[in-house]
């Protein structure tokens, strides 16, 4: 990825529109841009979801396979997500090797979903110290207009808990689908011209300074929680944005259970 | 494949014709890539058409406008490509002791040479005198032919841009902007008491105060998004 | 490369999935959905999704790809992770490198190059989910990608895969005709022209079964080739 040249004026014009509590397209403060979510669109996956946020789109697919529990845990299978921003999602996107801001991305996400807990790796096992299953969500920016953490969280956790095991392709029995027994969901807050703004849009994201990505269960438990880029905040700016977080969260958590028959 | 002859975006017609019904013409037709147009015979190709083999050929999607003497297609997409004369908004990228390079929205950059700067400035004092990341109303001076340009910001109403903000349309919809006369720009202006200055790169610097500079964000949207629907080929 | 026994075409001449020998599997076009980018297009064809997004003409860069007289596209042909039913390990893949080769050769047969030296021309492939002739779908989806984002050229380019299963000819191979027949033969045609740009073929075909897969081919490009007309018309189309 190019480090985009950061026009001066961009700059100064959300300084200013902080100041007065505006946002470039006339959001408020802590409003999100329009959430389209979709599940199982993707036939070859076992799980799938599509989100749609402004003009940030992602795919995420779950497949299965099996492996070899590690020796210390032979009892384990294991959840594994990998996150790809490929040059398709926008001009800064060069091809290459991943860069860090990629892949401080995917582990963002990945612990976000992994340290709530929701996969008991020990119910992927099949045969104690000889096979279990691997989950392996992979999380796919097909347009990047800012926001890739929260767009990538949502279509994560959406995905895996719309997957189902594929036993009957592996010869094991029945499909069943998979546990997965939270909903954690990360909300972002970028620093917009001094002031911190929930899910910045890609110029805002040009323009600003740090972030930071919490992620949030049900009952208001922290499962995960960075900061980025350069920057500082005080202790006061982040209890309001716990605070906006859980209120958020909840609204995303509702999104995503909607979409489950009958959960 | 050579001796195509292919023409500007606004060599079929003036800026207040660029988008819309035409009442003068046929009713407009929508073409795509590859379509045959007719035989080439007493035609001149203007954009987005070329000839093979003695027929007009369409080489864009958009809207067909074809009189007795000339043929062209209005796209959908425009770029840039700089013309000598042309005011655009450039973003500065880089600079060295006497050169900014300047982004000004076309596939290459342009050169400001120190010469042809804002200021008298000492060799080396580039940075001093326009920073990295500015924003600068200059003029296309020459254009070479494979698309690269110097601008200049010696002339009347050349500046740095200190306030306000820069928002992008695509070239062709400038038209729309503008309006039969610059009427449009004038109402636009007056309805949201913003100094709005439309360059021919497709940039649109506006400055005023923020509710009015939304309203103009919001109307060129509107207008971006009016325009799609009305010739259609992309999804708004 | 065939499994004879594998039965795929009837007695009637009907295929696993409903089709006749000469039946084009459904397809639908839609463009500009990847808005960030100078345009796009998804095309989805039988089960097959895929997103082409473009960018450029941008100044060519690494410099040793720049050619003076001319632009170069810069195409990348990728299959996600999920497309398949056992997962691709992201990363260098030589099949896909081999792709974007052929898919940049096509491509660049019909764009007007020569009106953008030095230049490069952004092409992005992405495979969604695939079903056979994923290179067909991109090449087909690509070059209605660029005409969305207003590059100019002589024609689209419109690809389709035909072969032969159990004997017989048939249109557009499907995942298990593709994998289990005896020949495949990708052609990419310019629908205004007929002229072809891209060629490929393996397997065992007959001089006569070759110019029934090729008349075959040739007749849904034809056929293809107003559907992508129509959606690069109306905005989409079989939407």
């Amino acid at each position: 990825m190019s480090i985009p040249l950061v026009p001066q004026l961009l700059r100064s014009h959300l300084i200013e529109l902080a100041e007065n509590d505006q946002r470039l397209d006339g959001r408020g403060q802590w409003d999100g841009r329009e959430v389209q979510l979709e599940v199982g669109i993707l036939a070859n996956a076992e799980g799938s979801a599509k989100v749609r946020m402004g003009d940030t789109i992602v795919y995420a697919g779950v497949k299965f396979q099996t492996m070899t529990p590690y020796s210390d845990r032979p009892n384990q299978g294991g959840l594994m997500c990998s996150a790809e921003l490929r040059p398709v999602a926008g001009r800064q996107h060069e091809p290459g090797p991943p860069s860090p801001e990629s892949i401080e991305l995917g582990r963002v996400v990945d612990r976000g979903i992994r340290e709530s807990g929701c996969i008991d790796t020990e119910a992927l096992c099949i045969i104690p110290g000889e096979k279990a299953w691997q989950v392996i969500l992979d999380l796919y920016a097909i347009s990047d207009d800012g926001n890739l953490f929260d767009a990538f969280a949502l279509a994560g956790i959406a995905a895996l808990r719309n997957s189902v095991i594929p036993l009957a392709k592996f010869e094991l029995g029945e499909d069943i689908p998979l546990n997965v027994s939270k909903t954690p969901i990360m909300c972002s807050y970028h620093r917009v011209g001094g002031r911190y703004v929930y899910d910045a849009s890609g110029r805002e994201e040009l323009g600003g300074d740090e972030r930071i990505h919490i992620t949030l269960g049900a009952d208001a438990h922290v499962h995960s929680l960075q900061k980025g880029l350069k920057g500082t905040f005080t202790a006061g700016e982040f209890a309001d944005l716990m605070k906006q977080a859980r209120t958020k969260g909840d609204e995303l958590r509702d999104l995503v259970h909607s979409l489950e028959g009958g959960n | 494949m050579k001796g195509w002859s292919v023409a500007r975006l606004d060599n079929m017609s003036e800026k207040g014709n660029a988008a819309g019904p035409h009442d003068s013409q046929q009713a407009p037709l929508l073409v795509a890539p590859g379509e045959d147009l007719g035989d080439s015979e007493g035609y001149e190709v203007g954009h987005g058409v070329i000839v093979m083999d003695g027929r007009l050929r369409a080489t864009k999607q958009g809207q067909m406008k074809k009189d007795g003497k000339s043929v062209s297609i209005l796209p959908s997409r425009t770029k840039y490509f700089p013309r000598p004369g042309d005011l655009v908004i450039g973003l500065v990228e880089g600079c060295t002791n006497n050169i900014w390079f300047v982004d000004i929205g076309a596939p290459f950059n342009a050169i400001l040479p120190m010469s042809l700067g804002p200021a008298k400035m000492e060799f080396g004092g580039t940075r001093s005198v326009i920073d990295i990341g500015e924003a600068i109303l200059c003029r296309v001076q020459e254009v070479e032919e494979t698309h690269s340009s110097v601008v200049t910001m010696k002339g009347m109403g050349l500046r740095k841009i200190r306030s306000g903000t820069v928002e992008d349309i695509d070239p062709h919809l400038l038209g729309r902007l503008i309006g039969r006369q610059g009427k449009a720009l004038r109402q636009l202006k007056e309805d949201t008491e913003c100094r709005v200055v439309a360059a021919e790169n497709g940039r649109i610097w506006i400055d005023g105060d923020f509710e009015g500079m939304l309203e103009v964000r919001t109307r060129l949207r509107k207008m971006t998004a009016e325009a799609k629907a009305a010739t259609p080929g992309g999804v708004a | 490369m065939g499994y004879g026994d594998v039965q795929m075409i009837d007695e009637n001449g009907i295929r696993v999935d409903g089709r006749k020998a000469g039946d084009v599997r459904p397809i639908s076009i839609e463009l500009g959905v990847v808005p960030v980018a100078d345009g796009s297009c998804r095309m989805t064809w039988g089960t097959n999704e895929v997103i082409v997004a473009v960018y450029g003409p941008m100044e060519a860069h690494p410099r040793k790809i720049q050619r003076q007289d001319r632009a170069v596209l810069d195409v990348r042909y990728n299959m996600a992770p999920f497309s398949t039913s056992d997962r691709i390990r992201p990363g260098f893949n030589r099949r896909s490198r081999e792709i974007s080769k052929v898919t940049s050769d096509a491509l660049e047969s019909v764009v007007l190059l020569e009106l953008y030296p030095r230049s490069k021309i952004r092409v992005e492939i992405e495979i969604i989910c695939a079903e056979a002739g994923t290179r067909c779908v991109g090449l087909t989806a690509a070059s209605v990608a660029l005409a969305d984002a207003g590059i100019p050229m002589t024609d689209l380019v419109v690809s389709v895969a035909s072969g032969k299963i159990n004997g017989v000819v048939v249109c557009d191979l499907n995942k298990s005709e593709d994998n289990y027949g005896e020949a495949d033969l990708p052609m990419g045609i310019l629908p205004n022209s007929g002229e072809l740009s891209f060629l490929q073929m393996d397997g065992d075909l007959s001089q006569e079964e070759f110019q029934e897969a090729w008349d075959y081919n040739m007749e849904a490009a034809m056929v293809i080739g107003g559907y992508c007309a129509e959606a690069l018309k109306n905005g989409g189309y079989n939407l």
